[in-house]
């Protein structure tokens, strides 16, 4: 028995992994680490040597280093529900699980066999239902599943599987046998998130990895490249495949994010995708392109609102009806699900003798479907031993009799006995363990391996590996990562390695720089757009908060009238190009400006952390970190770190307890400085494609709308110029521009030097004529749909703003008329205003198609 | 007798449609004593991709897609269809009794004694997206099925309970209403009819299904028949073995014979919805409908 207790046996009294004590035996009569008599398996010899040697406080550092790497990655997995936000870390064990290359052979037969049976039972469901007029599957287990679609018969993919994806959950049963006890069929999620495990084991513990000879997963997913070409519909001569999401609310968005750029196939949602002429095409920036094959992560009822469920927003109406014609293949094909219901498993002794004629090698978990008299008896005598499963997976959670009290069990016979079809009782196994590194010392969990196959023309492909997740307590049987659990790598040691071709974690990043560029699609460009828009946003009114911050607290000289005009005029800035009115501009009615102005810090502090404040910071940082989320695959991984920061900044500051502006200011600082850093990340190692293209010009449209708010709240009325003085002084700070303006001009600051500088001067990258020339150059590289000699809408509008500042006469601008307003400074800035709000709009209306909101009709119905 | 039937739906929308996909399931199929001579669907404007095949219960469907800016659309079904009187009236005292259907329907699937059609019909005994057994829907068939009568006469007396108890009433109910609703309050129109017999007839376990189709209406002596004042018609089929599907109409208490016109059948409603549509843009929409049913040869 693989007690705790054997574990310090095993592993001798003076070495760190016998240590410690005290706790209870695990469940299980099985472990995977040690043998009946407590002695480590052979194929665990090495690894435990290894770990041994490396010492408790380095494995204890690497865990460390581990989980320091994945939530860096932004490895995550949504939870619905969680009270920490959307997505929670991916936990990741620092022991793998090992398994001996001999045994995984025969797993491997196994395993491809069932693929191949359950292939052959998906071809016949929506074929010739053969297996129901030969009574081996009863049509009450096919017809009442929520997975068989109608509309889904006689739908045909090209090629020699209709199954292509495969997952299959294994476990190690009492009798030392692997049991398959869950098929995933419909789109199999965790392929991606073993990958990424791999990575991080590879990366924490490289020597180990390399001396215990691990089998490489590398190949796997080269197959899943073949096996998606070789699908492709025949007139297809460069297949295009796209990976299909519902987007970064699901809870595994960050796998389909990652397999697509690992993959190097663009990642869409169902809105950039349409159906027109009887093909699937994909909304690029440069027009529709076709699209062949859609590999996709999004359940089928969601896919095609005319056909299935009608109120899904997240599919492509008329989908179904290509599929239906050969013109696009969807993988796996809509209508896969139904092979996931655990009320096939009792069906398929039989099914595998029609089909293949042979017993299956792999058992499945042992399973009653109450849909038959005598299964029905059993189950309902026998509840309290069982475990409870809807024969639609999702449409309730497993229900373990041993858990439930007499009324429930109860309850739970009347609830069956109504709709006997629809149950199954399932024998509950109790599995075996593998050892978990868990506060410095190995305990017992029972785990399970999911195991990952695609098809091919030649057969089934088996990923050599598996992602392995454990319970998260000694003696928990439910091992779910809805509920939370740990993740393991999984190792398949002793056998030679076959040579692969080393793919590493870089390559993808020169993939996605290739094929993005052309099929950018109008949804990203859009997102990149905004984030560029939101990142200058944080940063632009972080800036002037920092100053005004400062001017409080530094030396503050509130004796002095131009001090305070200043300090005022630049509040009242504050609420201004934050739009957060009335603010400390007040409103017409209740005169509260006047005592806010006096007592300024509750504003300022609601402006800095109100994450729910339209135009806050922390409502800005927000924003860009839900439309960084939203195109993920595009960053590199450092630029996604830094993105992973601010983020983190965002949720410290919502934890910061009686902040002042005082203290707050290292955290300004902090953001500012991870706010530079993305930008720089953005411009030294970004492509220059159009997605580099739509950011950076959401970047400068945004910093040239912010300081023309700037200098027109300031400076459009004049005011004494000690005011001026210092007014100026604080923008040259909130701009960078104090040093540079001191270098250049090396005196006190005047006003026609400080707009100069400010808003004309061509070399200063914070000046608006540098914005405007950058828009300038961006604008006529955006793809065009006619080549004509005529300027576009853009074109034209920045064209006026560049020419407007060109054109300007210095001592005009800044001269006043009518009393103290500068009205020659007004309106330039009023007029250039417009002119860059207007571009805005245009490049929306003209790149970020959005298509119109998607209706279903009205139905007649009969009288 | 020999029908030609117009059936004209047309939407209005209050703002540009720039794309839309429809299917349609009006063009009539051929069944027991149903000849289809001719059928055509007009589109209006025109169907950039148009598609015609027939569905999982064997009905045909029109699959179509305009892909450029419009602000109404038309579509106008026009079909021929020859029906053969049926022959024999029915005996409700002889026969299979309904308890031996249902015995026959349960058997699973390894005995051999049930027919392909029998096999077949057993998907109909099943809970389908709009009708679901109940007790309450149990309650209400019990008085009809009483022990060995005779599956057509205990049908038969469904059929003319449904009739005499329920009120049709086009404004009490909407296609969203549940079955429960109707039967609490014993109103509904021809849909909710048919449904109801459907979620009764399989509560006691027999095979029952949704007929889609016209009735020709019939003016009150003496007056010309309007044109377009008909509309879409539906009722429900039991399923007899040897003897096939028969079909019931609650709505008007009598047996279909050369007065009702089929398109076709499925579970439900929403297997066999006429016109369904997903359109982007229009914001809203109104709708117009159209049917005559013209008897061209007695």
């Amino acid at each position: 028995m693989a007690t705790s207790n054997q574990y310090l046996q095993a592993s001798k009294a003076n070495t760190w992994l016998g240590n410690t004590a005290g706790y209870s035996a695990g469940a299980s009569m099985l472990d995977e680490m040690l043998d009946q008599s407590g002695k480590v398996r052979p194929h665990w010899a090495y690894y435990i040597q290894a770990l041994q040697k490396l010492g408790q406080g380095e494995v204890s550092l690497r865990q460390n280093e581990i989980h320091k790497l994945l939530r860096e990655n932004g490895v995550t997995y949504n939870v619905y529900g969680d009270p920490d936000g959307s997505s929670r870390p991916w936990q990741l064990d620092s022991v793998p699980l090992l398994l001996a290359n001999e045994e995984w052979r025969d797993i491997e037969l196994g395993l491809l066999e069932r693929a191949e049976l359950l292939n052959l039972i998906l071809t016949d469901i929506y074929g010739p239902r053969e297996l129901i007029r030969q009574g081996l599957l009863p049509i009450e287990m096919l017809f009442n599943h929520s997975g068989f679609l109608r509309a889904c018969d006689k739908v045909k993919i090209p090629g020699k599987h209709q199954l292509v994806l495969y997952a299959a959950d294994l476990a190690r049963g009492p009798d030392n046998r692997m049991w398959v006890i869950g098929d995933r069929t419909q789109a199999p999620s965790g392929a991606g998130y073993a990958l990424e495990n791999r990575l991080a084991m590879s990366r924490v513990f490289p020597n180990i990895f390399r001396d215990t000879q691990v089998q490489r997963l590398d190949g796997f997913f080269q197959s899943l490249r073949h096996g998606m070409q070789e699908i492709a519909p025949q007139n297809a001569d460069a297949p295009r495949v796209v990976v299909l999401t519902p987007g970064p609310f699901n809870e595994t968005f960050f796998e389909h994010a990652y397999l697509a750029s690992h993959l190097g196939y663009p990642l869409v949602q169902g809105d950039d995708l349409t159906v027109r002429d009887g093909f699937v095409w994909l909304k690029s920036l440069n027009g529709l392109q076709r699209v062949d094959v859609i590999m996709r992560r999004m359940d089928d009822v969601f896919c095609d609102p005319l056909e299935l469920r009608d109120d899904s927003r997240l599919g492509i109406p008329g989908l179904l009806e290509v599929a239906r014609r050969g013109n696009v293949t969807i993988a796996n094909p809509l209508g896969s699900g139904v092979l996931e219901s655990p009320g096939l498993l009792p069906f398929l002794p039989r099914i595998a003798e029609y089909f293949l004629g042979k017993k299956l090698r792999l058992p499945s978990a042992a399973t009653w479907w109450c849909g038959q008299p005598k299964e029905l008896d059993y189950v309902l005598n026998n509840l309290h031993k069982l475990v409870i499963k809807h024969i639609c997976r999702g449409a309730m959670t497993s229900v373990f009799g041993s858990q439930l009290s007499r009324q429930q069990i109860t309850y739970w016979r009347d609830r069956i006995r109504a709709n006997p079809a629809f149950f199954v009782g399932q024998e509950h196994e109790v599995f075996s363990t593998a050892p978990s590194l868990v506060d410095g010392h190995l305990e017992p969990r029972q785990s399970l391996m999911r195991c990952f196959m695609v098809a091919q023309e030649s057969g089934y492909n088996l990923m050599p590996g598996s992602l392995t997740r454990s319970a998260t307590q000694t003696g928990d049987v439910l091992v779910s990562s809805q509920l939370g659990a740990m993740s393991k790598d999984t190792w398949i040691v002793g056998g030679t390695s076959t040579q692969q071709t080393n793919v590493t974690a870089n390559r993808h990043s020169e993939l996605v720089g290739s094929s993005y560029s052309s099929t950018l699609s109008s949804r990203v460009a859009e997102n990149l757009f905004w984030v560029g828009r939101y990142a200058e946003r944080t940063e632009g009114s972080i800036r002037l908060l920092r100053t005004t911050v400062k001017k409080l607290y530094i030396n503050p000289d509130n004796s002095n009238v131009h001090f305070q005009h200043s300090l005022h005029t630049i509040l009242r800035s504050l609420t201004n190009i934050t739009n957060t009115y009335p603010g400390f501009l007040g409103d017409s009615e209740s005169d509260n400006a006047t005592a806010l102005l006096q007592t300024p810090d509750g504003e300022l502090l609601s402006l800095m952390l109100d994450e729910e404040k339209i135009g806050s910071i922390a409502n800005n940082q927000r924003s860009l970190v839900q439309a960084g989320y939203t195109v993920r695959n595009l960053w590199s991984s450092d630029t996604w770190r830094v993105m992973d920061e601010i983020k983190s900044h965002l949720e410290q500051s919502q934890q910061l307890t009686e902040s002042t502006l005082w203290n707050i200011q290292e955290h300004m600082d902090r953001l500012i400085t991870a706010l530079s850093a993305f930008s720089g990340l953005i411009m030294e190692s970004m492509t220059r494609g159009n997605g580099w293209l739509f950011l950076d010009i959401g970047r400068r449209l945004e910093r040239a709308l912010l300081l023309i708010s700037l200098l027109r709240s300031c400076f459009s009325t004049a005011q004494a110029s000690g005011t001026e003085q210092l007014l100026m002084e604080s923008l040259l700070e909130t701009s960078d521009n104090l040093i540079c303006y001191r270098e250049h001009y090396r005196n006190s600051i005047e006003l026609p030097s400080f707009i100069e500088l400010l808003m004309l001067d061509k070399n200063n990258p914070r000046s608006l004529a540098y914005q405007f020339n950058r828009i300038q150059e961006h604008v006529s590289k955006m793809p065009r749909k006619q080549s004509n000699a005529q300027l576009s809408v853009e074109e034209r509008l920045i064209l006026e703003a560049c020419s407007l500042l060109d054109l300007t006469n210095l001592n005009d601008l800044i001269k006043t008329t009518k009393g103290h307003v500068r009205e020659n400074l007004d309106q330039t800035l009023s007029r250039l205003y417009y002119l860059i709000a207007t571009l805005s709009d245009s490049i929306t209306a003209t790149y970020f198609k959005h298509g119109q909101l998607q209706h279903s009709l009205n139905e007649v119905r009969p009288v | 007798m020999h029908y030609k039937i117009t059936h004209i739906t047309k939407y209005d929308y209050t703002d540009k449609v720039s794309l839309s996909y429809s299917e349609a399931r009006l063009m009539p199929r051929n069944c027991k004593n149903q000849q289809v001579i001719s059928s055509t669907l007009d589109i209006e404007p025109y169907a950039a991709d148009f598609r015609i095949r027939e569905d999982f219960f064997g009905n045909h469907v029109a699959y179509f897609s305009m892909q450029q800016a419009h602000h109404a659309f038309t579509i106008t079904a026009v079909s021929e269809v020859q029906l053969q009187e049926n022959p024999a009236q029915l005996d409700f005292y002889q026969g299979y009794t309904w308890e031996a259907v249902r015995d026959l329907l349960a058997q699973q699937t390894h005995s051999t004694k049930q027919t392909a059609d029998t096999l077949d019909a057993r998907q109909y005994t099943l809970d389908s997206p709009l009708v679901a057994v109940t007790t309450e829907l149990a309650e209400y068939a019990t008085l009809s099925f009483t022990p060995s009568r005779s599956i057509t006469g205990a049908v038969n007396d469904l059929m003319q309970r449904i009739y005499k108890d329920f009120t049709f009433d086009p404004d009490f109910t909407t296609l969203a209403t549940p079955l429960a609703t109707v039967l609490e309050h014993r109103r509904g129109v021809c849909q909710d009819f048919a449904h109801l017999a459907i979620g009764c007839l399989r509560s006691v376990g027999l095979a029952a299904r949704y007929v889609s189709g016209y009735i020709e209406t019939l003016p009150p002596a003496g007056e010309a028949k309007l044109i377009g004042a008909d509309a879409s018609h539906a009722w429900f089929s039991v399923y007899v073995p040897e003897q096939g599907w028969i079909d019931f109409d609650p709505t008007n208490n009598q047996m279909p014979n050369t007065q009702h016109i089929t398109l076709g059948w499925g579970r439900d409603y929403a297997d066999i919805t006429p016109l369904k549509g997903v359109i982007f843009g229009g914001q809203q929409h109104e709708l117009d409908v159209s049917v005559h049913v013209e008897c061209l040869m007695e």
